[in-house]
């Protein structure tokens, strides 16, 4: 029965070739734009608001001294407040235990030349902990990262970036390590190089804080501190634990607990929770708009089921004439909407990610500067197979509804209206 | 008998009433060839879709070879018509798409006959009525005659009880149309199956053995045309 059903659809589309390409276009077209759609949105969204887990701990914080601008405590405002090791140990103290776990003090950078012989590049150096490297997710691509016995000893080490490494090696980059690099009459010995993300568009080496500090900075300021935590939901939260964590800072030095300029803070947790904020209101709205792309698809395919329905009428009086039951006749129609739904869905699918890979090779690869750095408009701009399949199947299952209510009114009508009908 | 009607009405409601059938009564016997006549509007052709199945009647009572056949639901009616009536139209009704012998399988398929009995079946009738060379041709490739020896061969697929041949000669030119009525004739003579034509030509109705008068919906006379020659319409089978 069933490959007598198949035959029948075949010599029933095989008859009508206008009305089926008519069909499987729209449906095909739905589903192309869809993909297309959607792979255009992905491709903006993962260009624009990138996925920042790869590069930093979403949950951390980077804070530094500022200016005040409240007078406080008999202070007038336009201070300049310095982080110092008190900080460190309230950052690192009881008071915020419950939050926070790795703490790293960081220099400010240190613009300079650094030399190998006659070799030279510019760039900035700071004196970090080894627990910076895993705070801001440093990858290494050669040698090894700093360690506590660096810090300790204070050694004259130095992890260099990728792109300084280039600019400084003669041959393999990765020969580089274990040579030494003048910096500002300093020589440090390249202990490693890490990877360094194209994005970025400043050039840091890092050597122990410690050597920092003793060479470069001999005051008692600390930079900035840099710390993850842990335990905190949502952006409110967030903005609470920052505000607190702010004021007692503040108090220590002075400044008013409320006032927004004595201290620089970047909560990269507020920050990532409001992207992904961002990200779902984008994907609502790709997914509105591919839903309507998706009605206007059902809405073709159901008019020409209804058109296609009404001029068989006559076709379905013969058949019912002869012997044809109601259930002949609905699971005929049925039959044929859905095989022409599914073939053409398919089409339009499989042309929709073709659309999408050309965008990807095409746009894709266009990189537009921006001034301090170079992005790319679109990234990646493919679906998922599996959204695609189902975006398919929700056009096959919808347009096979609208073809039930005409297919039910044609298997219903009376043989001899039918046959009267032209 | 294999067709009793008991005093049929039925009444078309268009927005004003109007009473096509008045209460036929009409038995019709086993392997007779009847031919139903009457001019336009005289009910004959709903009677013979009330025959066929194909209407419902408002009042009385037909019974088709014993069985009492009133208010059946779309799928018994179907039912009976695939496996009892073979239907002859005016305008042949074939599907346009379908080639003939395609065609003339489709009522079997409705059966449920597998696919290759259904094809060696449908060539050997379509063999029968000297169509095998046009089995692959579509209906529009084919002359009026073919196409109604074509749907004839598809009233026969089934071994019908009957065949209901509505105006079978309607759309043919007088040669065709005295082939397919030899063709009828001898379909009963042969094979004695029950055939039933509505007409409003007397040449065709004189080619069959029993005429039934039909005006305004009662039944006028009943006549019994056993020698074909007789009508001064008939001579030679002339019929236009």
């Amino acid at each position: 029965m069933i490959t007598d059903l198949i035959q029948e659809i075949g010599s029933t589309l095989r008859g009508n070739k206008l009305r089926t390409t008519l069909t499987g276009f729209a449906v095909s077209w739905g589903i192309f734009l869809l993909i297309c759609l959607l792979g255009a949105g992905n491709g903006l969204m993962n260009a624009f608001i990138g996925n920042m887990d790869d590069y930093v701990a979403s949950n951390s914080m980077r804070v530094s001294g500022g200016w005040t601008t409240m007078p406080a405590n008999g202070y007038q405002d336009g201070r300049r407040i310095h982080l110092d090791e008190g900080d460190i140990a309230v950052t690192e103290g009881r008071e915020f235990a419950d939050h926070i776990d790795i703490v790293s003090p960081v220099t400010d950078g240190l613009s300079a030349t650094l030399a190998i012989g006659r070799k030279t590049v510019e760039g900035s150096v700071c004196g970090v902990t080894p627990s910076y490297m895993d705070i801001e997710k440093v990858v290494l691509r050669s040698g090894r990262t700093l360690n506590q016995a660096d810090l300790q000893q204070r050694a004259k080490v130095i992890v260099l970036s990728s792109s300084q490494a280039k600019a400084l090696s003669d041959g393999d980059i990765d020969d580089i390590i274990g040579q030494w690099v003048e910096i500002q009459g300093v020589a440090f010995r390249i202990v490693g190089i890490y990877v360094q993300d194209e994005s970025s568009w400043r050039s840091f080496s890092y050597v122990p804080y410690t050597t920092m500090k003793g060479i470069f900075y001999p005051d008692s300021n600390v930079g900035s501190i840099y710390f993850t935590f842990h335990g905190i939901k949502g952006l409110q939260e967030s903005e609470a634990f920052e505000k607190e964590y702010g004021a007692a800072l503040k108090t220590r030095h002075d400044a008013h607990p409320d006032d927004p300029g004595a201290l620089w803070i970047w909560n990269r947790h507020s920050q990532n929770i409001q992207m992904s904020q961002a990200k779902e209101i984008i994907t609502i709205a790709l997914w509105i708009l591919s839903l309507l792309t998706l009605i206007s698809g059902i809405v073709g395919v159901s008019n020409i089921m209804l058109i296609s329905v009404k001029e068989r009428t006559h076709e379905f009086g013969i058949r019912k004439a002869i012997g044809a039951k109601p259930r002949h006749i609905l699971s005929l129609i049925i039959a044929e909407s859905v095989t022409i739904t599914a073939l053409f869905g398919y089409i339009g699918m499989v042309l929709g990610m073709a659309a999408c890979e050309i965008m990807d090779k095409t746009i894709g690869q266009k990189a537009v500067n921006i001034g301090f750095t170079e992005i790319h408009m679109l990234e990646d701009p493919t679906v998922g197979l599996s959204v695609a399949l189902e975006a398919t199947l929700l056009l096959i299952i919808a347009g096979t509804l609208a073809g039930l209510a005409p297919a039910r009114k044609a298997s219903q009508v009376r043989p001899i209206e039918a046959l009267r009908a032209e | 008998m294999l067709i009793e009607l008991k005093d049929i009405n039925k009444t078309y409601d268009n927005g004003q009433p109007l009473h096509v059938l008045k209460g036929i009564d009409l038995t019709i016997g086993r392997g007779e060839f009847v031919s139903i006549m009457g001019a336009s509007g005289s009910g004959k052709s709903t009677l013979l879709n009330i025959l066929g199945i194909l209407d419902n009647y408002d009042t009385g009572e037909y019974r088709l070879d014993g069985r009492l056949i009133k208010d059946l639901g779309e799928r018994q009616a179907a039912e009976y018509r695939n496996r009892m009536i073979g239907f002859v139209f005016q305008s042949f009704n074939l599907i346009g798409f379908k080639t003939a012998v395609e065609n003339v399988e489709l009522p079997l398929y409705y059966q449920g006959v597998p696919r290759r009995r259904r094809r060696e079946m449908a060539m050997e009738y379509l063999d029968k009525l000297g169509l095998a060379d046009w089995a692959t041709h579509f209906p529009n490739e084919m002359s009026g005659g073919q196409k109604q020896r074509t749907a004839i061969a598809r009233a026969l697929i089934t071994h019908p009880q009957i065949i209901l041949a509505d105006e079978p000669t309607g759309a043919l030119d007088s040669q065709t149309s005295v082939e397919v009525m030899q063709l009828l004739h001898r379909l009963n003579q042969e094979e004695g199956i029950t055939i039933i034509v509505v007409t409003h030509e007397s040449g065709v109705a004189n080619e069959t053995d029993k005429i039934i008068h039909i005006k305004d919906g009662v039944i006028g006379a009943i006549e019994e045309n056993h020698d074909h020659n007789a009508s001064p319409f008939g001579a030679g089978g002339l019929m236009k």
